[in-house]
């Protein structure tokens, strides 16, 4: 496992993966949707796909001499990897807007949505989808990215809608919390992003597994 | 020895088939895969890589089922084309360096050794590398991880004649070592050149499995050569 994650990071990753991981300091702007740094950090991981067929990388690692189902968990372990670095920058911005600057004048005037536990749970909503939508798609060619990355964006901004759209209707105003207001349903939205997360992951993942087994490369 | 034993692989495609191939590979000779192009050498290649799914039939490496034993094969396979960059953008050294882990066979003195003696560069990018030193590098990675034997799919093609000659040499050297080489081709003279043996493919179907000794004997009218025969089989095979 160690071997084909090496392999990603020094063979096939886009620099611009790495790069676009800041984006998750978004979460600090105000008055800008700040799921889009969650796109952002999408976008780079989709430059190393593209690397990945430049370079005819799933090719070269079919031919090493690891199981078909090894290929895809290396890039699922790479995706993952941004992710969750994204996340934890997301996550420390996150924590700063709820506690040290949850009194500040710009944020608590922002119309937008605000950067608690809630936007948590949706960019790693976000991210499942990525996953399902985007990797999955890829694997069912291990060549084809244009369709599954063009779905993704779509259905990644309707949820970016949905999310900066909900807060403004009264009855879920918790949504856009400051500080640790409602905070035990915050908790909750965002256990909820992690089980969405992981369990979307998981089942694309499968699904991937199963659909590069049938592929002729 | 046979190393690898392909036996009765059939593929569907809408429009071209591998009609039941049989062949054998055998351990310490060259073996020459020809047909002209489109006659099924490359499926034939990928289907015992596992790179597509055949319909039916059985490939055995070293005796043991392909399918069932993929990852254990594949250590002791080296696989190399003409027509494929891997990372081109990659130092050789870089991608030494991530290959070599995948093999606990991997013998670094042995890569330098190659490495010296193929004359490369591991400060190179593959794509500052000329098509012969293409090949080689693959070669270089394959006798590194000490593979028993070569797949190799058109490593001449698109060579100058010298950097032809220079590989053919090398095969030599390699079949002399004990190791087993395949190597797909439509320039028949390279067969001619260094083959012990010669599959023969023809529109996806095997015409000739046999030693080049044999292939002449059954193949060859008087005073012809290698590449005579085969051009006269292939006007026979179309004027039907």
């Amino acid at each position: 496992m160690g071997n084909i994650l090496r392999k990603e990071f020094k063979l096939t990753a886009s620099v611009l993966s790495y790069l676009f991981i800041i984006f998750g300091l978004m979460f600090f702007l105000p008055g800008y949707p700040i799921l889009c740094g969650v796109f952002f950090t999408t976008l780079g991981i989709f430059k190393s796909f593209q690397n990945a067929r430049e370079t005819n990388d799933i090719l070269f690692s079919a031919l090493l001499p690891i199981a078909k189902r090894d290929v895809v968990k290396g890039k699922y372990l790479f995706v993952c990897f941004i992710e969750l670095c994204s996340l934890i920058i997301m996550g420390f911005a996150t924590v700063m807007r709820m506690t040290l600057l949850s009194n500040s004048y710009t944020y608590k005037t922002n119309s937008l949505m605000n950067a608690n536990f809630f936007a948590l749970g949706l960019a790693l909503l976000i991210f499942g989808l990525f996953n399902l939508i985007f990797v999955g798609g890829f694997f069912k060619t291990a060549y084809k990215f244009g369709k599954p990355f063009f779905s993704y964006i779509i259905v990644c901004f309707i949820i970016i809608f949905i999310g900066e759209s909900l807060h403004h209707f009264e009855a879920f105003n918790f949504l856009n919390a400051f500080g640790t207001d409602y905070f035990y349903i915050q908790l909750l939205l965002l256990i909820t992003g992690i089980v969405l997360y992981v369990f979307i992951t998981f089942v694309s993942y499968k699904k991937s597994c199963k659909r590069f087994e049938n592929i002729d490369l | 020895m046979n190393i690898i034993e392909i036996q009765n692989l059939n593929k569907t495609y809408k429009s071209f088939e591998l009609c039941d191939i049989s062949f054998n590979v055998e351990k310490g000779k060259i073996t020459g895969f020809i047909g002209r192009n489109g006659a099924g050498k490359t499926t034939t290649i990928k289907s015992m890589l596992n790179l597509i799914h055949i319909n039916s039939g059985e490939i055995f490496y070293f005796g043991k089922n392909l399918k069932e034993n993929e990852t254990e094969i594949k250590k002791n396979i080296g696989y190399s084309t003409g027509y494929i960059n891997w990372y081109p953008r990659k130092k050789i050294k870089d991608i030494v360096s991530v290959v070599g882990k995948f093999y606990d066979t991997w013998d670094e003195e042995a890569y330098k050794k190659y490495l010296k003696l193929f004359g490369l560069d591991e400060e190179k990018t593959a794509i500052e590398l000329s098509e012969g030193m293409k090949v080689k590098c693959n070669l270089l990675i394959a006798l590194s991880h000490k593979a028993k034997v070569l797949i190799l799919d058109e490593p001449t093609s698109g060579l100058d004649p010298f950097s032809r000659d220079e590989l053919l040499e090398i095969f030599k050297g390699l079949k002399n070592d004990g190791v087993a080489v395949f190597f797909s081709t439509h320039i028949i003279s390279d067969i001619e050149k260094c083959a012990d043996n010669i599959v023969y493919i023809r529109n996806g179907k095997i015409i000739a499995s046999v030693t080049k000794a044999d292939f002449y004997n059954t193949y060859s009218k008087e005073n012809e050569n290698l590449e005579e025969t085969i051009l006269r089989m292939e006007r026979g095979a179309l004027d039907g």
